[in-house]
């Protein structure tokens, strides 16, 4: 039996990665990649005369001529079609708690079967998953894993929850949307890690199959995102707003890189924007940098920084603001906004103590915003 | 900077009516390009100026474009036999490009023999194939390099084919080297500039690159890079140079006169023209000026 064939007989009997993250069987179902990409018809593309097409998934609205692929690498025109590489090939399959991704106020304490192909479409030089983010499919292993099968795993591996995380889920859109259609159909959950760098049209499509949404904010400033995420921001503004709108849950994380987007002014001003066009209750996590990618030459975030911007968030009345990155912190917990009793208590990804009932605060019945169980 | 010398050699009916290539003319054309780009009585004796016998020699090609433009079998193989003739050992020359499919489409025979000419993409299993996992950081760019530019070969032969580009304006000698690198679809943006220079500034191709050769049997003058036959003109013409900008400049050049010639608007008023020349002028990689090169037009 070939290994391709004794996976999808196994129906899910390992999890796999190709990108150094942990997981149960690394790389024993490893597939050769080279010939290993699929040829699954793309969405939300427009054909324009002489073989020409436009692709209208993500604001960067790539026009390529036939051969050519978009700026995510793994969208391809083929004689005028536009085709999606990574349907159904995952580089990397993991079992992850939630509190990783991280959602706080989503059904804290549960594992996620966490899903990721190769392919990113922006590229921050801080990038933590570079290694699969800023390559092209062929660069790396990739699996076999149908929609159905990945909801057979997460069935077989008791997860409520799949997450479409680690690299950038929008670029292999097509394969998160059916999965999800699936996974919903078992009554398993979908929640998606993304720098919101969508489209509206395909955002409020895919707001209808998944479940939560956290955006990564990666600065308020548009000469940041110019330098060193290679996007816009405005987009991003506006996906979130979309996400809000709908019936997802959101959570919003901004990493604070030390001298980039740490300013007071440039914190305050994300918090006032949130709290003004989302309101008070989306939760927002200040993640802790460390030095990776194309930056090694600054430092990791001083906690005082993360501090002050937690500070900042509550100030401004964001009621539910966190410190990420940093075990152990008081900031990693939530409280109750009017009688501060600690109502999820976590470290790291651990949850310690969990003081809610029917999604009110056990101590006064204040209603915590979330999805807790 | 000094004058650049740019070689433009013209030879007529050096494809057939079938577009089929008379390699007899193609040899001569490459004769008398390199003897007029180096003074020599000879082309082999041209590459000498160039390369050292021990060299190992990277013949960059592209092949993205499939078969019908793509820097061909017969220039490529016979540049690599004028190599030979030179002192240059078989074993020490490679053709390649990114990917064993590309070459094979544009109808390469691979071979990965290590005792003769190896013709094979980056994405071979060999201890010189695949990407170097260092990443290298150079002004905008964080790239991983093909190993055999990284590591095999320690100069460098940009063979590439002279086309219209959607968003570069003009993909010749320089932007070659995007298929040196595993994240080319990141350098796209703003005309491809300052990438395509930022690249070419690089340890692994700057310090390698010795000579330009741009194929221009038959160039993609609009439309590129995909290949378009309506406005692809069988122009029978190879450029050398060994300043990348100046080639390029000239390429540049020679397709906008197909524009013009076809009543096309030029790439400046398209808004594309290839502002990455002027950047790589500044930064010192070569002239961008017709003023500052000696263009040498010969036909045979």
């Amino acid at each position: 039996m070939k290994r391709r064939q004794f996976f999808k007989t196994a129906g899910g009997a390992a999890l796999l990665t190709s990108s150094g993250m942990c997981s149960f069987l690394m790389d024993l179902y490893a597939l050769s990649s080279e010939e290993n990409l699929s040829k699954v018809e793309a969405r939300y593309y427009k054909k324009h005369p002489d073989r020409e097409i436009e692709c209208e998934l993500c604001p960067r609205f790539c026009k390529l001529g036939d051969k050519e692929r978009g700026y995510c690498g793994v969208r391809e025109n083929i004689g005028g079609d536009y085709y999606t590489l990574v349907y159904g090939k995952p580089c990397s399959l993991n079992d992850d708690p939630i509190e990783k991704k991280p959602f706080f106020h989503y059904l804290p304490g549960n594992r996620t079967i966490s899903v990721a192909t190769a392919g990113c479409n922006v590229n921050c030089k801080f990038c933590q998953n570079w290694e699969i983010s800023q390559v092209r499919p062929e660069q790396v292993q990739n699996y076999d894993v149908s929609p159905d099968a990945l909801v057979d795993i997460a069935q077989k591996y008791n997860c409520p929850v799949i997450a479409y995380t680690y690299s950038e889920p929008i670029i292999f859109y097509e394969y998160m949307y059916d999965t999800s259609v699936k996974a919903r159909r078992k009554g398993i959950k979908n929640v998606v890690i993304t720098g919101g760098y969508i489209n509206p049209e395909p955002l409020l499509e895919l707001t209808k199959v998944v479940d939560a949404i956290k955006v990564d904010l990666k600065a308020f400033s548009q000469d940041f995102y110019t330098s060193y995420v290679k996007g816009k921001l405005e987009p991003v503004l506006e996906a979130i707003k979309i996400i809000a709108q709908s019936n997802v849950w959101m959570e919003i994380v901004y990493l604070v890189i030390p001298t980039l987007n740490d300013s007071t002014k440039e914190l305050r001003g994300v918090c006032q924007w949130i709290m003004k066009e989302i309101g008070p209750d989306v939760p927002i996590h200040f993640s802790r940098f460390h030095p990776m990618y194309l930056i090694k030459n600054l430092p990791s975030t001083p906690i005082s920084t993360l501090e002050k911007a937690h500070k900042i968030a509550l100030q401004e009345g964001l009621r539910y603001a966190y410190i990420g990155n940093v075990p152990g912190h008081r900031a990693e917990s939530t409280y109750c906004p009017k009688c501060h009793n600690t109502v999820v208590q976590r470290v790291g990804y651990k949850i310690q103590k969990s003081d809610i009932t029917a999604g009110r605060c056990r101590n006064c019945s204040t209603p915590i915003p979330g999805i807790w169980s | 900077m000094a004058l650049s010398k740019v070689v433009l050699v013209k030879g007529k009916g050096v494809l057939n009516q079938n577009n089929a290539i008379d390699q007899r003319k193609l040899l001569q054309m490459y004769s008398k390009g390199l003897e007029l780009l180096f003074n020599s009585k000879s082309p082999q004796e041209g590459m000498q100026h160039l390369f050292k016998s021990s060299d190992k020699v990277g013949i960059k090609i592209n092949t993205i474009g499939g078969k019908n433009i793509s820097t061909r079998p017969e220039v490529s193989h016979s540049l690599s036999n004028l190599l030979v003739g030179s002192g240059i050992l078989e074993r020490n020359l490679i053709i390649w490009d990114r990917t064993n499919r590309e070459l094979r489409e544009a109808g390469y025979r691979l071979r990965t023999n290590r005792n003769v000419l190896k013709v094979h993409g980056t994405d071979t299993q060999l201890p010189w194939g695949g990407y170097n996992p260092d990443l290298i950081s150079h002004l905008n760019i964080g790239s991983r390099f093909s190993r055999i530019q990284s590591n095999f070969v320690n100069s460098s032969i940009s063979l590439a084919i002279l086309k219209d580009h959607g968003m570069a304006g003009v993909t010749a000698g320089m932007k070659n080297y995007f298929g040196a690198i595993h994240n080319p679809n990141k350098y796209h943006d703003t005309n491809c500039d300052p990438y395509v220079a930022e690249l070419f500034e690089t340890e692994p191709i700057k310090k390698k690159h010795k000579l330009s050769i741009l194929d221009c049997l038959v160039v993609q003058y609009h439309r590129g890079p995909s290949y378009h036959p309506r406005w692809a003109k069988e122009n029978e013409t190879l450029i050398f140079g060994t300043d990348p900008v100046a080639t390029d400049f000239v390429g540049w050049h020679v397709i906008e006169q197909l524009r013009s010639e076809n009543g096309l608007p030029s790439l400046k008023e398209e808004n594309r023209e290839p502002k990455y020349l002027r950047t790589a002028e500044k930064m010192g990689l070569g002239n961008a000026n017709l003023k500052d090169i000696t263009l040498i037009e010969e036909e045979i």
